[in-house]
């Protein structure tokens, strides 16, 4: 299926992009999380990160369907 | 509107904001800008950007100011945080809060900035005077290199006692003798959030009560032992709650921390009271004053069980 993927901080650094569309068979974001880190190194740990679909925050085992745009969340740091 | 948190790519028109807290019921207005500061962990610091996830941040620091306006009874919040990139001193993260009386107002404005800190889709690079640049995890660390657990930060400490009583002994007992109503350790304990220890004397106590639960250094009570020549003196006389070791407690006045998987928020040092001189001899109520061995007081966050280590 399709996916958007949006990389911030840290991780957009390491992946080069801020966003990108791919395709993929990853059902759940700890999936794709672990296919996109095994192709481009991205190096944090999945439990330090956090992760979004459609703008909301979910848990790694949130299933994903076609179009979903998944956003990898590295540790924050307001203020 | 009287609860609101913007995103802003310009200058934070913090007079604008201030405007939004009149309120003729509020009797305490308090306001926190965190700035751009010139040095990090012993780097120079040029300045500072700020990358957002603009529609997660809005609505999540919305949600966290109604959620502490409502927890803390507070009458306006407003707060706002900047993105792009910031000179040293330019205000990146601007809170105010309005409320009947101050303690609110101080409690709900400080809960605000830690939120904010750990839980805002935002983004901080370093930017030094050798222009090296370096993205920031929470509590300054390099996203790299420091400990980059996301959400709050959890406590590395031993759990080595857990002491419950089912009322209070000394608490408004001035000149009236203490109370006898025993206390007792137990090996684990259920928290409940916003209402305390089950099966304790400050459960359910009062509304956002900032004493639902007292951290106590382990090395307190030895420092008393040593001190007053009693090294058989029980930490049950102390009557606080949770005797943990591996923790420095006066770090986290404040702070928001997870402790075997509940979560706290820390409000204050536990004074020590007079009552301390006759549970243990005088001069226990100075001593105890010092070193922040009094311990720490906060409220319970989230649902779970502590267990003895």
């Amino acid at each position: 299926m399709t996916l958007t993927v949006c990389y911030y901080g840290l991780l957009a650094e390491r992946r080069g992009v801020a966003e990108e569309r791919i395709t993929s068979i990853s059902c759940t974001a700890a999936a794709l999380y672990q296919e996109l880190d095994a192709s481009y190194q991205l190096g944090l740990a999945m439990t330090d990160l956090r992760v979004a679909v459609n703008d909301e925050f979910v848990p790694w085992h949130h299933p994903l369907a076609a179009n979903d745009t998944v956003s990898l969340l590295p540790p924050m740091s307001g203020g | 509107m009287s609860i609101r948190f913007s995103l802003v790519s310009e200058v934070i028109d913090t007079s604008s904001l201030a405007a939004e807290l009149t309120d003729p019921a509020a009797g305490a207005v308090v306001t926190f800008d965190g700035r751009v500061r010139n040095h990090n962990a012993g780097q120079a610091v040029d300045r500072l950007e700020y990358q957002a996830y603009p529609a997660l941040a809005i609505s999540t620091g919305q949600r966290i100011l109604e959620e502490e306006a409502g927890r803390h009874g507070v009458l306006r919040v407003q707060a706002a945080h900047r993105t792009g990139l910031l000179a040293i001193g330019e205000v990146a993260v601007w809170v105010g809060v309005a409320a009947a009386h101050r303690g609110p107002a101080f409690d709900a404005a400080r809960a605000i900035i830690e939120r904010l800190k750990y839980e805002l889709p935002v983004w901080k690079k370093e930017i030094y005077s050798d222009s090296s640049t370096a993205w920031i995890g929470p509590d300054n660390k390099s996203t790299e290199t420091g400990q980059a657990e996301s959400g709050i930060p959890q406590w590395d400490a031993e759990l080595l006692e857990i002491w419950i009583s089912a009322g209070n002994d000394f608490r408004g007992r001035h000149e009236l003798g203490r109370q006898e109503h025993g206390i007792h350790s137990v090996s684990e304990i259920e928290c409940v959030a916003g209402m305390g220890l089950r099966g304790d004397r400050y459960f359910g106590f009062k509304p956002d009560f900032k004493g639902q639960v007292t951290f106590f250094d382990a090395d307190a009570v030895q420092a008393v032992r040593d001190q007053f020549s009693q090294p058989d003196l029980s930490a049950a006389v102390f009557r606080r709650n949770l005797i943990v070791r591996g923790v420095d407690l006066a770090a986290w006045t404040g702070k928001r921390f997870c402790f075997q998987g509940v979560d706290f928020e820390a409000s204050e040092e536990c004074k020590p009271c007079y009552w301390m001189d006759q549970v243990v001899g005088p001069g226990a109520e100075e001593f105890m004053k010092q070193n922040f061995r009094g311990g720490l007081r906060a409220r319970i966050l989230s649902n779970g069980i502590l267990r003895v280590s």
